[in-house]
Protein backbone atom coordinates (compact mmCIF):
# COMPACT_ATOMS: atom_id res chain seq x y z
CA UNK A 1 0.00 0.00 0.00
CA UNK A 2 1.81 3.13 -1.24
CA UNK A 3 2.39 5.94 1.22
CA UNK A 4 0.49 8.27 -1.08
CA UNK A 5 -2.99 6.94 -0.54
CA UNK A 6 -6.37 8.05 0.70
CA UNK A 7 -6.32 9.11 4.35
CA UNK A 8 -2.61 9.99 4.51
CA UNK A 9 -2.02 13.10 6.66
CA UNK A 10 0.39 15.50 4.96
CA UNK A 11 1.75 19.02 5.30
CA UNK A 12 1.82 21.45 2.40
CA UNK A 13 5.32 22.81 1.83
CA UNK A 14 4.73 25.35 -0.95
CA UNK A 15 2.28 28.11 -1.68
CA UNK A 16 0.30 30.30 0.63
CA UNK A 17 -0.99 27.24 2.49
CA UNK A 18 2.54 26.07 3.32
CA UNK A 19 3.08 24.59 6.80
CA UNK A 20 -0.59 23.60 7.06
CA UNK A 21 -1.85 20.06 7.54
CA UNK A 22 -4.14 18.31 5.05
CA UNK A 23 -5.51 14.86 4.31
CA UNK A 24 -5.35 13.11 0.94
CA UNK A 25 -8.89 12.31 -0.18
CA UNK A 26 -8.19 10.93 -3.65
CA UNK A 27 -5.20 9.96 -5.80
CA UNK A 28 -5.65 11.54 -9.24
CA UNK A 29 -2.56 10.10 -10.97
CA UNK A 30 0.25 11.85 -12.91
CA UNK A 31 1.68 13.00 -9.61
CA UNK A 32 -1.47 14.73 -8.43
CA UNK A 33 -3.73 14.04 -5.45
CA UNK A 34 -6.84 15.67 -4.10
CA UNK A 35 -6.34 17.08 -0.62
CA UNK A 36 -8.57 18.80 1.90
CA UNK A 37 -7.67 20.49 5.17
CA UNK A 38 -10.59 20.49 5.72
CA UNK A 39 -11.08 24.24 5.45
CA UNK A 40 -12.79 24.49 8.85
CA UNK A 41 -9.90 22.70 10.55
CA UNK A 42 -6.74 23.90 8.83
CA UNK A 43 -7.87 26.38 6.19
CA UNK A 44 -6.95 24.28 3.15
CA UNK A 45 -9.88 23.93 0.74
CA UNK A 46 -10.51 20.67 -1.08
CA UNK A 47 -8.35 20.95 -4.18
CA UNK A 48 -5.94 19.19 -6.50
CA UNK A 49 -2.35 19.33 -5.32
CA UNK A 50 0.98 18.23 -6.73
CA UNK A 51 2.61 15.57 -4.54
CA UNK A 52 5.91 17.46 -4.79
CA UNK A 53 4.27 20.23 -2.72
CA UNK A 54 3.37 17.78 0.04
CA UNK A 55 5.41 16.37 2.89
CA UNK A 56 3.90 13.07 4.00
CA UNK A 57 3.63 12.38 7.72
CA UNK A 58 3.55 8.95 9.33
CA UNK A 59 -0.13 9.36 10.29
CA UNK A 60 -3.04 7.82 8.36
CA UNK A 61 -6.79 8.11 8.99
CA UNK A 62 -9.46 5.75 7.66
CA UNK A 63 -11.84 7.60 5.32
CA UNK A 64 -14.05 6.19 2.59
CA UNK A 65 -13.87 7.25 -1.04
CA UNK A 66 -15.59 10.56 -1.79
CA UNK A 67 -15.56 11.38 1.91
CA UNK A 68 -17.09 14.72 2.76
CA UNK A 69 -15.21 17.27 4.85
CA UNK A 70 -17.41 16.36 7.81
CA UNK A 71 -16.32 12.71 7.52
CA UNK A 72 -12.70 13.76 7.39
CA UNK A 73 -13.04 15.98 10.48
CA UNK A 74 -14.71 13.13 12.34
CA UNK A 75 -12.00 10.63 11.33
CA UNK A 76 -9.24 13.07 12.27
CA UNK A 77 -10.73 13.92 15.68
CA UNK A 78 -11.29 10.24 16.44
CA UNK A 79 -7.63 9.57 15.65
CA UNK A 80 -6.66 12.49 17.96
CA UNK A 81 -4.79 14.39 15.19
CA UNK A 82 -7.22 17.36 15.18
CA UNK A 83 -5.33 19.60 17.61
CA UNK A 84 -1.97 18.98 16.01
CA UNK A 85 -3.43 19.63 12.55
CA UNK A 86 -5.25 22.77 13.68
CA UNK A 87 -2.09 24.21 15.16
CA UNK A 88 0.00 23.60 12.03
CA UNK A 89 3.79 23.85 11.90
CA UNK A 90 5.19 26.72 13.97
CA UNK A 91 7.39 28.83 11.71
CA UNK B 1 21.66 75.79 -5.59
CA UNK B 2 19.86 74.87 -2.37
CA UNK B 3 22.32 73.90 0.39
CA UNK B 4 20.94 70.38 0.70
CA UNK B 5 21.79 69.64 -2.93
CA UNK B 6 25.48 70.19 -2.28
CA UNK B 7 25.72 66.78 -0.63
CA UNK B 8 26.32 63.63 -2.69
CA UNK B 9 23.14 61.95 -1.43
CA UNK B 10 21.44 63.53 -4.45
CA UNK B 11 22.02 62.35 -7.99
CA UNK B 12 22.64 65.06 -10.58
CA UNK B 13 20.58 64.79 -13.79
CA UNK B 14 21.56 67.05 -16.72
CA UNK B 15 18.30 68.01 -18.47
CA UNK B 16 17.93 69.90 -21.80
CA UNK B 17 14.79 72.04 -21.62
CA UNK B 18 12.57 72.72 -24.70
CA UNK B 19 13.82 76.31 -24.62
CA UNK B 20 17.30 74.96 -25.30
CA UNK B 21 19.04 75.74 -22.00
CA UNK B 22 20.62 72.97 -19.90
CA UNK B 23 19.75 72.65 -16.25
CA UNK B 24 20.63 70.19 -13.48
CA UNK B 25 17.82 68.29 -11.77
CA UNK B 26 18.49 66.60 -8.42
CA UNK B 27 17.00 63.25 -7.56
CA UNK B 28 17.33 60.86 -4.58
CA UNK B 29 19.46 57.79 -5.23
CA UNK B 30 17.93 54.39 -6.01
CA UNK B 31 17.80 51.45 -3.55
CA UNK B 32 19.01 47.89 -4.10
CA UNK B 33 16.66 44.98 -4.86
CA UNK B 34 15.36 42.67 -2.11
CA UNK B 35 17.45 39.52 -1.65
CA UNK B 36 16.75 36.10 -0.12
CA UNK B 37 17.99 35.96 3.47
CA UNK B 38 19.49 32.49 2.92
CA UNK B 39 20.84 32.19 -0.61
CA UNK B 40 21.00 35.86 -1.61
CA UNK B 41 18.94 35.47 -4.80
CA UNK B 42 16.93 38.45 -5.96
CA UNK B 43 13.36 38.09 -4.68
CA UNK B 44 10.63 38.14 -7.34
CA UNK B 45 7.34 39.72 -6.29
CA UNK B 46 9.02 42.37 -4.12
CA UNK B 47 9.08 45.90 -5.61
CA UNK B 48 12.22 48.02 -5.42
CA UNK B 49 11.91 51.69 -4.59
CA UNK B 50 12.24 54.22 -1.87
CA UNK B 51 9.91 54.05 1.13
CA UNK B 52 7.39 56.62 -0.08
CA UNK B 53 6.93 54.84 -3.44
CA UNK B 54 6.41 51.42 -1.81
CA UNK B 55 4.18 52.75 0.98
CA UNK B 56 1.53 53.65 -1.59
CA UNK B 57 1.25 50.02 -2.76
CA UNK B 58 -1.26 47.60 -1.29
CA UNK B 59 -0.08 44.88 1.06
CA UNK B 60 -0.19 42.10 -1.53
CA UNK B 61 1.83 44.18 -3.99
CA UNK B 62 4.66 44.48 -1.49
CA UNK B 63 5.49 40.80 -1.07
CA UNK B 64 4.25 37.32 -2.04
CA UNK B 65 1.47 35.83 0.12
CA UNK B 66 3.59 32.84 1.16
CA UNK B 67 5.14 32.05 4.53
CA UNK B 68 8.52 33.79 4.51
CA UNK B 69 7.22 35.77 1.49
CA UNK B 70 9.56 38.67 0.80
CA UNK B 71 12.16 37.23 3.21
CA UNK B 72 13.25 34.03 1.51
CA UNK B 73 13.06 32.78 -2.07
CA UNK B 74 10.51 30.00 -2.66
CA UNK B 75 13.17 27.25 -2.68
CA UNK B 76 14.73 28.31 0.62
CA UNK B 77 11.29 28.82 2.20
CA UNK B 78 10.24 25.32 1.15
CA UNK B 79 13.50 23.86 2.49
CA UNK B 80 13.08 25.63 5.82
CA UNK B 81 9.48 24.46 6.17
CA UNK B 82 10.42 20.87 5.32
CA UNK B 83 13.20 20.96 7.92
CA UNK B 84 10.76 22.28 10.52
CA UNK B 85 8.27 19.54 9.66
CA UNK B 86 10.89 16.85 9.96
CA UNK B 87 12.38 18.10 13.22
Amino acid sequence: MSAISRGRVCVKTAGKDAAKFCVITDVLGDGFVEVTGPKKLTGIKRRKCNILHLELTSDVVKIKAKATDADVIKAVTDAKFADKMKAGIAL
Amino acid sequence: MEPRFRSRSFKRLRVKLPGGDNVIHYRRKGVSKAHCSLCGAVLPGVPTGRAEKIAKLSKTQKRPERPYGGVMCSKCARGTIVNKIRS
